[in-house]
């Protein structure tokens, strides 16, 4: 298991491998590909073998894996290879046009994968301190991604980004020096005590105040790279200026990673301090940042910034639900998390082909596109639908899991004012999306690519993402049931 | 390491750094030349290297020895060295005009956030007469302090400044509150910072030549 852990953590390094030894878009993207599938096969069998069994703890709790860790390690896996497929083609094109040179190229691909495979180590270590670094070094990573294009406007977006996450991330570390130091009564001597979960099993030992800080540090600190509100002002710009891949990955697998690390606080201060206090920051900061997404998409323009906004949207919605607690909650929070990321990753993957073919960012510029590029057009219709929260597709059964979570633990004020918001989100972003998918595209226009088979494996990521979340809407398949419960018992009620 | 008495050399010594770590920041916010924010980061890093010297003697702890080398070698030396050669002297800084509040404004706002470090962190949370009351509330001071020198201060060369001071801040904390932080995870900071330097120097330079490009471009539209 120790194996299989590690090969899922250094698999997507098989891209910056490529990359070093010179390879084309094309080969390394296909090298990317391979390693993220082998992640992705890594972690469902890590997820088979874990089974409601004891977790995987190794070397003093540097490794450790559990259903919770499996879960996130599955659907990070997954939307790196579908972002890896989605990069063979859209980098490619990019090569043949020179908008990237030879060197830009290799560089997305050593940095690209470097990220993947940081996130996926953060998933896999128990050690606090450890994931406040590997967290860290996979900011660095992406904003190599976000500054790729070299243009002012680009490097400004990825100064913004570096510059407030890695602030943030470092008040989390203080965060966690604060929870470390709640445990004094323990004497946390050896690598062993700084464990998670070491701290949650000895939960009634730490000193409550300094706890009630260090969540709420925690939660300011890796909200930051979650993008909640009012933390969130890097997101939109890293996400407009960054290769659509990249942003696909930022917004389906790093946002994924921050709420992550504020599960794993949670837990621990809902152990020690009862649900009061941890509900209070997480319904603020949720509510806080589903208010602030659906407010700036009512404004059209870029479409990767209105998707951008959709996700602290939908990150806020996340925090809610973890604020409305109980089985329920946590388990809408976990299935809402991975249906946003296949989502999202559809939704800027398509974006990709879309700014290719119309050269624009503009949602205004851009018409007809379901005349012009069907799959593309269609892809983009149906997973801004799904985005929204209409059935079939899976956010639909998710948000509804976590409405009914509100109605069930707090006053009914809290769900209905989610859905009221949830009602101007839908309305703001289906006016924007509306407007592109129909109408009549202007004029002919070139395919940026170099041959149909550049053109199919650019489709094949969105139907597989749509395909998975139409499976999620139908229904919770027995095996991912398991999973989550299994995940809700290792956070605890 | 949190049952240290204020009172012992060590915790003298300790309450000393911090106390000349939290100036150095000020000193920082109150000045308006790069050279001098270079200077006073990497005086500050000297200080927090003999404090964790302190804390090694005080604990006859070998990990923290070899922390505050690191801190003297990296922090103290190549990090202000490589931001004078790279940035300070190649783009040819020199006083910061980029400033949305007044010297005194932010001065008086640092002395607030400093008076708030001491109001939140000293009464409940630690034990009175421990070296951790003394120091934390100075280290949570020295925190604020760089934060606030990024949001006041516009250029992205005085922003990367006020981040390592943060990162000062958190490191005075870390050594005064856990000691016993595993070896690899502190490692791992380090090469964190060190890296994070490395990118956000590429950027500054990125954005500042793009910037120049653009005004000369300015320039050239308007000669008419």
């Amino acid at each position: 298991m120790t194996a299989l852990a590690i090969l899922a953590a250094l698999s997507p390094l098989a891209g910056p491998a490529a990359a070093i030894a010179d390879a084309r878009a094309r080969l390394a993207g296909i090298a990317q590909a391979a390693g993220a599938a082998i992640a992705l096969g890594c972690s469902l069998a890590l997820l088979v073998m874990l089974d409601g069994r004891a977790p995987l703890f190794a070397w003093d709790g540097f490794l450790y894996v559990d259903s919770l860790g499996g879960f996130f390690l599955m659907t990070v896996a997954g939307v790196t290879l579908l972002a890896a497929v989605g990069s063979i083609g859209y980098i490619a094109a990019q090569e043949d046009s020179g908008e990237l040179g030879r060197f830009q190229v290799r560089l997305y691909f050593t940095f690209f994968g470097l990220f993947a495979s940081l996130m996926l180590a953060a998933l896999e270590t128990g050690n606090l301190g450890l994931l406040f670094v590997l967290v860290e070094a996979s900011t660095l990573a992406s904003a190599a991604l976000v500054g790729l294009e070299g243009r002012a406007r680009s490097l400004e977006a990825a100064w913004k980004y570096v510059i407030i996450s890695s602030l943030g991330v470092t008040i989390a570390l203080a965060g966690t020096l604060f929870l470390f130091y709640s445990g004094s009564a323990l004497h946390l001597g050896s690598n062993l005590g700084l464990t998670w979960p070491y701290l949650l099993a000895h939960a009634t030992a730490l000193a409550p105040q300094a706890l009630r800080l260090a969540f709420l540090l925690a939660v300011v600190g890796y909200g930051t790279k979650v993008g909640l509100a009012p933390m969130h002002t890097w997101l939109p710009d890293a996400h407009a200026e960054a290769p659509s891949p990249a942003s696909a990955m930022l917004s389906a697998a790093l946002l994924n990673t921050g709420m992550y690390a504020i599960i794993r606080f949670l837990a621990i201060a809902q152990a020690r301090l009862g649900h009061t206090y941890p509900r209070a920051v997480l319904l603020s900061f949720g509510f806080a940042s589903i208010v602030i997404g659906a407010l700036f998409m009512v404004r059209r323009g870029n479409f990767k910034r209105l998707f951008a906004y959709s996700s602290v949207e939908h990150m806020g919605i996340i925090a809610v639900a973890l604020g409305f607690g109980g089985v329920l909650g946590l388990y809408g929070a976990l299935l809402q998390t991975l249906n946003h990321a296949l989502a999202k990753a559809v939704l800027f993957l398509s974006s990709g082909d879309v700014s290719l073919r119309y050269q624009t960012r503009e949602a205004a510029q851009v018409s007809g596109l379901l005349a012009a590029v069907p799959v593309t057009g269609g892809a983009l219709l149906l997973a801004s639908f799904a985005v929204l929260g209409s059935p079939p597709f899976g956010l639909f059964l998710s948000e509804l899991t976590i409405v009914r979570a509100g109605f069930a633990s707090a006053s009914p004020v809290f769900p209905l004012l989610l859905l009221a918001l949830l009602g101007l989100a839908f309305v703001a972003f289906a006016r924007s999306t509306a407007g592109m998918v129909t109408g009549r595209p202007p004029g002919r226009l070139a395919s940026p690519y170099r041959d149909r088979a550049a053109v199919a494996v650019t489709a094949a990521p969105l139907v597989l993402g749509l395909a998975a979340l139409l499976v999620l809407g139908l229904w919770v398949p027995a095996g991912l049931d398991t999973i989550l419960r299994h995940s809700v018992a290792v956070i605890g009620l | 390491m949190e049952n240290l008495a204020a009172t012992s050399t060590a915790g003298v010594l300790l309450a000393l750094s911090g106390v000349l770590i939290l100036l150095l920041a000020f000193a920082c916010l109150a000045s308006k030349l790069f050279n001098r924010y270079v200077a006073y980061y990497g005086a500050q890093s000297v200080v927090l290297s003999f404090a964790a010297a302190t804390a090694a003697v005080a604990f006859h702890s070998a990990e923290l020895w070899i922390l505050a080398a690191l801190t003297l070698a990296v922090k103290g030396i190549a990090i202000p060295v490589a931001a004078r050669r790279l940035l300070v002297r190649r783009l040819a800084l020199k006083r910061d005009a980029a400033m949305s509040t007044g010297l005194s404004t932010s001065l008086i706002a640092g002395g607030a956030l400093t008076a708030f470090a001491y109001l939140v962190i000293r009464p409940a949370l630690l034990p009175h007469g421990t070296v951790a009351a003394a120091v934390v509330p100075l280290s949570t001071a020295v925190i604020l302090l760089g934060s606030l020198s990024m949001v006041v201060r516009r250029h992205t060369v005085a922003q990367l400044i006020g981040w390592l001071i943060v990162e000062n801040g958190v490191f005075l904390g870390a050594i005064t509150l856990v000691a016993t932080f595993p070896f690899i995870v502190e490692a791992g900071i380090f090469l964190d910072i060190v890296a994070g330097v490395l990118i956000m120097v590429v950027f500054v330079s990125g954005l500042t030549r793009q910037l120049a490009e653009a005004s000369a471009a300015e320039l050239r539209e308007l000669r008419g």
